[in-house]
């Protein structure tokens, strides 16, 4: 074949393009997505229809009331992102093609983070549009900008925890099973744990997202005094040590 | 050029692949051969870097495969057509895979057309028969056009008609120059597709050899012989040491003396024959002989509890 020996290659670029090609043409790894942007906006329009908020309360923070919901969709967007490639067996494949497994999982982690944080954002803005013409006067707005950005960041970094669950864990349905209760024990066991729940509870999250949303849930009490973003900072922290051990592990298993 | 040294992988206490140490060379088809079980796939596996071995070395064109910079330009393997996503159309399957190695989009259409898939190109995996997935995993290990292949008994469940079109192939892929490395516990499929052979049973290699030398050297020289007093010229075959099997056309078969041998006794003594026929062991029974006691796994059937290969009805 007339290429040249130079332009070969197998490296991050070809991993990123590949990985992008693989979850573009499956109809199935459209509807995680489509899903998440489904339950943010759909409560969103409930919300605003029933007006059902907090006195306290922002309109940014009611109209993203889905989005905790869209955040378990969204770690399981993560997962799928590699049991997928386990449950079709197009593992081999792939690290046939990519033998270097930390590349494949740096791709697999900027698809599944660049696809979040796009997703997230368009559909928690739109939520909050909802919000500010479904609403009645008499809440405060609450403040949009960067608060959107954070808590588009916050799907992306979920997403990745998914990810590397995944990875750890290979089968889908055990994995997705064991993310979602990651991300909703520390809130629901939270109260049985003392002076510890906003710690435990504080540092998920779902409590980071609470916080940037600027929700009327997001109480010190409940999720501890952390600041927004310094939540998210935490979340972003052990999201990468997460990686990093899913890496140790994938770069040593069998396929 | 693949080449294993003391190649060796345990599963637990299971020693799946033990010392291997072969050769792999270009322009001709290596068969490899074993029984179910006897370490083939998983000799593959380490090749291909998707397991790393216990003991010993593998390298691919001199480099071992994680340190190929762009693995499909090098290696093409199909080792389970059925590890696809169904919800993906062969050409997005194919589009996928040579993007990861920077492999131009369009010798996707060109391998497509190579193995006959180009009418089906847009239609979803998951409809395909299996023959069309041995297709498309076939098209796939030749994205990079590569100078190694490594298939994984890749007749499994095709008509004669794909089976021969997979024989043609993989002929011509050697003739080419490339080294060509297939499967199979078939013995009949390889003696028609392989020049050099790679025998292993339990993990271990039992025989690095041409094709032709295997039967010369291991092959039994027996004949076939037909008396109607067949008692009696028993005995004096058993007088001569011979040994004797019963075939299922009533015919027995004599290790031993040779044919001129059996006719002049039977001369001497005056007795009819209606059949004397020399025949060698077909390769089928040499392999059959030499991985015998090496299964690991043996069906509980009494057909399969033959003591040699000399009662196999195979070919007779």
């Amino acid at each position: 074949m007339p290429v040249k020996i130079e332009q070969r290659g197998a490296g991050f670029v070809q991993a990123l393009a590949a990985e992008w090609t693989k979850l573009r043409t499956v109809r199935s790894a459209l509807w995680g997505p489509a899903a998440m942007a489904a339950s943010v906006l759909g409560i969103a329009v409930f919300v605003g229809a029933t007006r059902s908020l907090q006195p306290d309360d922002t309109v940014l923070g009611g109209s993203l009331t889905g989005a905790t919901f869209g955040l378990l969709v969204g770690a399981s967007v993560g997962v799928l992102v590699i049991s997928r490639d386990y449950a079709a067996g197009t593992i081999g494949a792939t690290l046939m093609a990519c033998p270097r497994r930390g590349v494949v999982l740096a791709a697999k982690a900027a698809v599944t983070a660049a696809v979040l944080f796009a997703v997230a954002l368009a559909t928690c803005f739109l939520a909050y549009q909802v919000g500010t013409v479904m609403l009645p006067d008499g809440y405060a707005p609450g403040a949009p900008m960067p608060a959107l950005l954070g808590v588009a960041l916050c799907f992306s970094v979920t997403g990745l925890l998914g990810l590397a669950g995944g990875t750890v864990l290979r089968h889908p349905a055990g994995a997705i099973t064991t993310m979602v209760a990651v991300l909703l024990l520390p809130s629901m066991l939270g109260p049985l744990l003392g002076g510890w729940e906003r710690w435990v509870a504080g540092a998920s999250p779902v409590a980071a997202l609470q916080k940037l949303s600027q929700s009327s849930d997001a109480a010190p009490d409940a999720v501890g005094s952390l600041a927004a973003w310094p939540s998210l900072w935490l979340v972003c922290g052990y999201a990468l040590v997460a990686l990093a051990g899913a890496v140790l592990v994938f770069r040593r298993r069998d396929v | 050029m693949i080449e294993a040294t003391g190649l060796t992988k345990r599963y637990g206490r299971t020693l799946a692949v033990d010392e291997l140490s072969f050769q792999v060379r270009p322009g001709r088809v290596t068969g490899f051969l074993g029984p179910n079980g006897a370490g083939k796939s998983t000799t593959m596996r380490l090749i291909l870097g998707l397991d790393a071995p216990t003991g010993g070395r593998v390298t691919v064109n001199g480099r071992s495969y994680q340190e190929l910079p762009a693995p499909l330009w090098e290696v093409g393997a199909l080792l389970d057509a059925r590890a696809v996503h169904g919800g993906r159309t062969a050409h997005d399957h194919l589009l996928w895979l040579a993007r990861s190695n920077r492999i131009p989009r369009r010798r996707v259409g060109e391998v497509l057309e190579l193995v006959g898939l180009a009418p089906v190109a847009a239609r979803r995996i998951r409809g395909f028969s299996l023959g069309m997935a041995q297709r498309l995993g076939i098209a796939a290990t030749l994205l990079g056009d590569p100078g190694v292949l490594i298939f994984d008994e890749p007749v499994n469940g095709l008509d004669t008609e794909g089976i021969r079109w997979i024989r043609d192939l993989l002929r011509s892929l050697a003739a080419e120059g490339r080294t060509v490395l297939v499967s199979s516990h078939l013995m009949s499929e390889m003696e028609l597709t392989a020049d050099q052979l790679l025998v292993i049973g339990q993990g271990r290699l039992l025989a690095d050899t041409t094709m032709q030398d295997l039967i010369e050297r291991d092959s039994q020289a027996t004949t076939l012989v037909r008396a109607p007093h067949w008692e009696r010229l028993r005995e004096l075959l058993e007088g001569r040491g011979a040994r004797m099997q019963p075939d299922r056309q009533g015919r027995w078969r004599v290790l031993g003396p040779d044919a001129a041998a059996i006719g002049r006794l039977a001369a001497d003594h005056r007795i009819a024959l209606e059949e004397l026929t020399p025949r060698r062991s077909s390769l089928e029974e040499v392999y059959v002989r030499m991985t015998d006691t090496r299964v690991e796994y043996r069906a509980g059937s009494p057909a399969s509890d033959r003591p040699t290969a000399m009662t196999s009805n195979i070919g007779g």
